[in-house]
């Protein structure tokens, strides 16, 4: 049997979920391309990339939390407390490099993902509602310490505007520019990493083993604590990178934003097959669910939909997705004889 | 080899909250030794087999392993001193794959910070060459049969160079073919110098190859009895002190038309072609291995497994059953295998568990729950199970496994049900309760209830039932009928094809061609 | 009879520590703000700020007791009442003197069959097709969102009708209608969960699903009509809102979903189901409009009070975290636990100790 280069670079075959994501995208992709041929070019490509950046970024770390078997509400909010903490810092301490105020919002996205990953080890509490409490106070945190003024295109670091606007390389394409964002390597790079840590390191297959069943793991000797850190820090550090990529994207600082952003991430990321029940998850279907999400948010417009439809085509798309994959999963259960359902 | 035991226990105890689980045990265990750990739940084996392993540290007592006294932090020490155990659940991961979870103890206790997919399938192809099985690497454990995953936990065991091996009733899923491996296996392990510690609260194949029965009861070593010197009689008596026997049962009943019958029953995969009868005091019993398809006809017959062809009948008129609150309407009750999940709500007390089934019972006039006739029907279900907790507002997990299941038999008494459909009734359930939920059922059925027994253990069977169906594979490869139930040889036969149906089903296949 | 006294006070032991807090945090909340808040008139604006709330949160106790979530309960308050708006708004129906009245109906009716509607598709979606509750609402949440932005634009929708925000400023007597309303729909749900066999079903629904199945229970149409009640509490919920704003906006009160959840976790709710009651449910809804009123008074940041909110929420569940694990000593562990455990011997010390040396995440 001839092995695809799916299959030989990953050694897996797609999922079925995998599969049926592709299919939709093509076909979506066929139909806005079909009704305004203009939307099927690179510059539509490289504009994905530059609006989909943080979102995927997010969406990685949701999937690793899903896969060590909870599910955390509290990302946005920790980036936009990163990365509005860091930019106050370094305009109070005249820093303006563009690594320092990545590295100070990603160290205080670890802090605060570390706050998480105690909370839920020592209460062992549903993580939903931890993260939803911490969300809150993070955030009401910092409106208290730092206050919630907004800075615009001026008072924002030069770096930041420079790394916001900054492409990879551009050229003209009837009569217009194109080109790529910086944030196109930033996204690649998380996702290689990310692939490496779940895949070929030892405490990403603890984030399997976790998931998959906390009781046998703990019993070989595995660390939940350490497991647990691991992953809410992780997701920490990547919600204060994209706090930092945010802001630069937008060239305006606004620490009331981002709030509610965390929902359609981890839609995006069960689109994408990822289970609530831990131990399942792959990036490749996550990517698949961004993009389904940047798709709508994107080219609806182009169907003769304002931006007022995007959250109704998306809901829909996602109760009848998740209707799917769970009523297939019932049937397997009733054949099987599975009763219990998480 | 040499010659001094492998493991020493002196004087080893424990409590937890005022109850002495271990006390002032002493057992060695050879090196080279197969040992099996006999006693009822609660007796201390679990306990420890726990303190062995690290898990819980001793009150009191010394462990001496190897030569040396140990003290174990964490059960990762115990580990990579080469002390394994495989729990019954085999503490597997789903998701992952053979080779992954061959290799993953390994690579845990390696410490290095990077796995590789190379070195994980040399670690799994070495561990499975050992105990000669060719298993898929890549494939996840969620798809193989529980032979299998068991061979792969056994991999896991010696992946960490185990010296000592225990393994928590390893044949209770396995075919016959399946346990000849194991043993097989063990054996193999056993001429490498490994000991091997099974643990096992019935009489159980693994007996045959042990060196040494230790028995425990009420958290003390009783005594250690060669496998030749045990019968089931005996070996209940070392369990519980005392000698339990069990009244057969008569049917005397004279009403013949069945109660429930089902004809060519089928669903692919789970069973095919079974056809049975009930009449008011039967007592059938349902056997056969795990898998062999008995349960799946339970919950065929209880709405939760739809046949794909076939007909179920009640009092003679043709049902479908697609539900169970359609099966209770019909007059089905089953008491599920799985007591826990299944059958109780442990959070709750006793009379709202007493009352889940029976809800429409409890009204006042108004339509509305009645909190005094709730505690009255609370009141008389466990009177009549005998439950020994006369407390309703007690919560059911405080209850012993015994009461607990006296207390889901009665949240159904009160539908008097024309059919009861137990499925293994006596799962964890110790000898002295076993018989009072024995009586129970003989007394339900002496009343007119058709009953049906679900159990692999043959003595249970031949001590309930008045008719018996022997499943394999979907199939009924044998069916007793009341005369040859009460046969003298009846139970040794019975023995010989649970154990070993697909030499019956030969025999059969050559009777019928002979004929 | 003092036995039953002490046991009663034994068993309900959060319960009285709940009503306590309540009275001493009120109590120090008088002495500080005295008749600011307390004159009739600051008690009267604070039951009617509580009605509209006050539903959300029984919706949401309803759901975590059946050992679920529902995520969706804002946006289909939010849809319930963009309905109603748009149906006394004008726009569809022109607003005559004549019709003021019929329009006045057809808006309740609207509200509340948009609300039941919403319960139903939840209720489907969970129990026919089997989505996990935190997910299936999520997905409806952001479509009855979406589905309120496609009908407004996100516009504002402005009622016409003018006797509809007298809802929110009628009394009877010294207590306003809305509140009453509240206070009569808590002693209904009260006595279906704790009097009728529905009730029972939805506690040991979230005790234990699959029991309640092999027991011959309709498990299914159990949880269709939870969520389906839940549905009306939230049309409820969304004639307060419209009533009192006179209009209606997707995305309105945003924020009342996490403080749907403190409430019920504060009141003592098994964040996993089967256990809770209204009473308590009752209580901790005063002690949060007391505490969210007095910090208005103090002209607190809505920001601050979304951190006392969420660290209210973490720290109640740690309280009662080890409240249950102190007397819990020696009892199962079950409550907390998330998957299944096998059983092991009977002793019940024996369970807890094994879970100690395993304590491990829980699902959510």
């Amino acid at each position: 049997m001839k092995r695809s280069p799916f299959v030989r670079l990953f050694n897996r075959p797609l999922t079925s979920m995998e599969k049926m994501l592709l299919g939709i995208i093509i076909l979506y992709i066929a139909i806005v391309t079909i009704k305004s041929p203009q939307f099927f070019s690179l510059s539509t490509f490289f504009d994905l990339f530059r609006s989909g950046s943080g979102f995927l970024i997010l969406a990685l770390g949701a999937l690793i939390v899903f896969i060590s078997g909870g599910i955390d509400v509290s990302f946005a909010a920790i980036a936009i407390v990163s990365g509005y903490s860091s930019v106050l810092l370094s305009i109070a301490l005249e820093i303006d490099n563009l690594l320092f105020i990545v590295f100070v919002s990603i160290v205080i996205g670890v802090l605060l993902g570390s706050i998480n990953a105690l909370l839920i080890y020592f209460y062992n509490l549903p993580t939903l509602i931890v993260t939803l409490g911490t969300a809150s106070v993070f955030h009401g945190a910092m409106a208290i310490l730092l206050g919630m003024k907004t800075f615009t295109r001026t008072d924002v670091p030069k770096s930041m505007l420079d790394f916001g606007s900054a492409q990879l390389f551009s050229f003209e394409v009837d009569g217009a520019r194109v080109g790529l964002t910086v944030m196109a390597p930033v996204v690649v790079a998380v996702i290689v990493i990310t692939w490496f840590l779940l895949y070929r390191t030892r405490i990403g297959r603890s984030v399997f083993a976790v998931g998959s069943n906390a009781e046998s793991a703990s019993r070989i000797g595995m660390s939940i604590l350490f497991t647990r850190l691991f992953v809410y820090t992780y997701v920490g550090g990547l919600s204060g990178l994209v706090g930092i990529i945010y802001f630069s994207n937008l060239a305006y600082i606004n620490p009331a934003a981002f709030v509610g952003t965390e929902l359609p991430v981890i839609a995006a990321v069960v689109i994408g097959g990822t289970k609530l029940s831990g131990g399942e998850g792959t990036i490749f279907g996550t990517i698949l669910g961004v993009l389904l999400w940047q798709l709508f948010q994107n080219t609806l417009i182009r169907l003769g939909f304002t931006a007022s439809f995007n959250d109704l085509f998306f809901g829909a798309a996602l109760v009848a997705i998740l209707g799917f994959i769970y009523y297939r999963q019932r049937q397997a259960n009733k054949r099987a004889l599975v009763f219990s359902t998480n | 080899m040499i010659s001094t035991p492998l493991l020493i226990a002196k004087n080893l105890s424990i409590s937890f909250g005022g109850i002495q689980a271990l006390r002032g045990v002493n057992l060695e265990i050879g090196r080279g030794e197969i040992l099996c750990l006999a006693g009822e739940n609660g007796s201390g084996k679990s306990t420890f087999t726990k303190i062995v392993s690290g898990v819980y540290t001793p009150d009191s007592g010394e462990l001496i392993y190897d030569g040396e006294s140990v003290s174990w932090g964490r059960p990762r020490d115990a580990g990579a001193a080469g002390i394994q155990v495989i729990y019954q659940d085999l503490s597997l991961f789903g998701h992952l794959s053979v080779a992954e979870n061959i290799a993953i103890n390994r690579t845990l206790h390696d410490g290095h910070l990077l796995v590789s997919r190379k070195k994980m399938h040399e670690i799994a192809a070495a561990q499975l060459a050992r105990v000669g099985i060719d298993l898929p690497l890549d494939a996840p454990i969620s798809t193989l049969s529980m032979a299998n995953r068991q061979v792969v936990a056994i991999c896991r065991a010696l992946s960490m160079d185990a010296r000592l091996l225990f393994m928590d009733e390893p044949t209770t899923t396995l075919t016959a073919l399946e346990v000849d491996r194991l043993l097989k296996i063990v054996l193999e392990l056993k001429r490498d110098g490994l000991s091997i510690v099974f643990i096992s609260h019935k009489l159980d194949e693994v007996f045959t190859v042990a060196d040494r029965i230790t028995i425990f009861r009420n958290g003390a070593h009783v005594g250690d009895f060669p496998a030749a010197e045990l019968d089931e009689l005996s070996l209940g008596r070392h369990m519980t002190g005392r000698d339990v026997t069990y009244q057969r049962y008569h049917r005397a009943q004279v009403d013949e038309a069945p109660v429930i019958s089902v004809q060519n029953l089928s669903r692919s995969g789970h069973y095919k072609d079974v056809s049975f009868s009930v009449r008011p005091g039967d007592i059938m019993g349902l056997t056969g291995l795990l898998g062999s398809g008995r349960t799946e006809i339970a919950l065929s017959l209880f709405g939760l497994n739809q046949p794909d062809s076939g007909t179920i009948a009640i009092g003679g008129s043709p049902v479908k059953i697609t539900s169970p609150w359609q099966a209770m309407k019909h007059g089905i009750a089953l008491l599920p295998e799985d007591r826990q999940v299944q059958g109780l709500f442990v959070n709750q007390s006793v009379a709202v568990n007493a009352s889940a089934t029976t809800l429409d019972r409890i009204l006042s006039k108004f339509g509305t729950l009645s909190a005094s006739k709730e505690a009255v029907l609370a009141d008389q279900v466990v009177e009549a199970m005998g439950v020994n907790n006369k407390t309703t507002s007690t919560l059911v997990s405080n209850l012993s496994g015994g009461n607990q299941q006296k207390v889901v038999i009665g949240k159904w008494l009160f539908r008097s049900p024309a059919v009861f459909i137990l499925d293994s009734p006596t799962i964890g359930i110790d000898i002295g309760a076993k018989a009072e939920i024995y009586d129970q059922i003989h007394r339900l059925a002496q009343d007119g209830m058709a009953v049906i027994f679900i159990s692999d253990e043959p003595e249970e069977i031949v001590a309930n039932c008045n008719l018996v169906l022997v499943m394999h594979d979907g199939a009924i490869v044998e069916s007793y009928s009341e005369e040859r139930v009460s046969e003298p040889g009846f139970k040794d036969e019975l023995i010989r094809i649970i154990s070993d149906p697909d030499s019956d089903v030969t025999n059969a296949k050559t009777e019928g061609s002979n004929a | 009879m003092i036995n039953t006294v002490r046991k009663m006070l034994g068993r309900d032991r959060e319960f009285m520590v709940l009503v306590a807090t309540t009275l001493v945090v009120t109590a120090i909340l008088y002495v500080l703000l005295g008749d600011r808040l307390f004159s009739l008139g600051g008690v009267q604006s604070m039951s009617i700020q509580v009605s509209e709330f006050g539903f959300l949160a029984l919706a949401m106790g309803l759901a975590i007791l059946t050992g679920g979530i529902d995520l969706s309960i804002v946006a289909a308050a939010g849809l319930a009442g963009v309905m109603a708006s748009l149906v006394m708004s004008g726009l569809i129906i022109p607003v005559t003197d004549d019709n003021q009245g019929m329009l006045f109906v057809l808006g309740i009716v609207v509200a509340l069959v948009t609300g039941l509607i919403t319960g139903l598709l939840n209720g489907i979606i969970i129990a026919k097709l089997s989505v996990p509750p935190i997910l299936a609402t999520l997905g409806t949440g952001i479509l009855f969102q979406g589905i309120g932005m496609a009908l407004t634009s996100g516009n504002s929708v402005s009622i016409k009708v003018v006797a509809f925000s007298q809802i929110a400023t009628l009394a009877i007597g010294p207590a306003p209608l809305v509140f009453v309303l509240l206070a009569i729909t808590f002693v209904i749900v009260g006595f279906i969960l704790k009097k009728t066999r529905f009730g029972r079903r939805v506690y040991l629904f979230g005790e234990n699903e699959v029991a309640l199945r092999f027991s011959g229970d309709r498990s299914e149409r159990t949880i269709i009509l939870t969520y389906a009640l839940i549905g009306l509490l939230v049309g409820l919920a969304a004639i307060v809102i419209i009533a009192r704003a006179n209009s209606m906006r997707v995305g309105f009160g945003q924020s009342y979903l996490l403080q749907a959840i403190l409430v019920v976790v504060l009141a003592g709710f098994n964040p996993f189901g089967g256990r809770g009651r209204i009473i308590s449910l009752a209580f901790a809804l005063v002690l949060l409009q007391v505490l969210s009123t007095s910090m208005t008074a103090f002209e607190v940041s809505p920001y601050a009070k979304n951190l006392v909110w969420g660290g209210m929420l973490l720290l109640v569940m740690a309280l009662i975290h080890f409240v249950r694990k102190g007397r819990k000593v020696g009892a199962k562990p079950q409550d907390f636990s998330g998957g299944t455990t096998p059983p092991t011997g009977s002793f019940p010390a024996l369970r807890s100790a094994r879970v100690k040396t395993s304590s491990m995440g829980v699902r959510s």
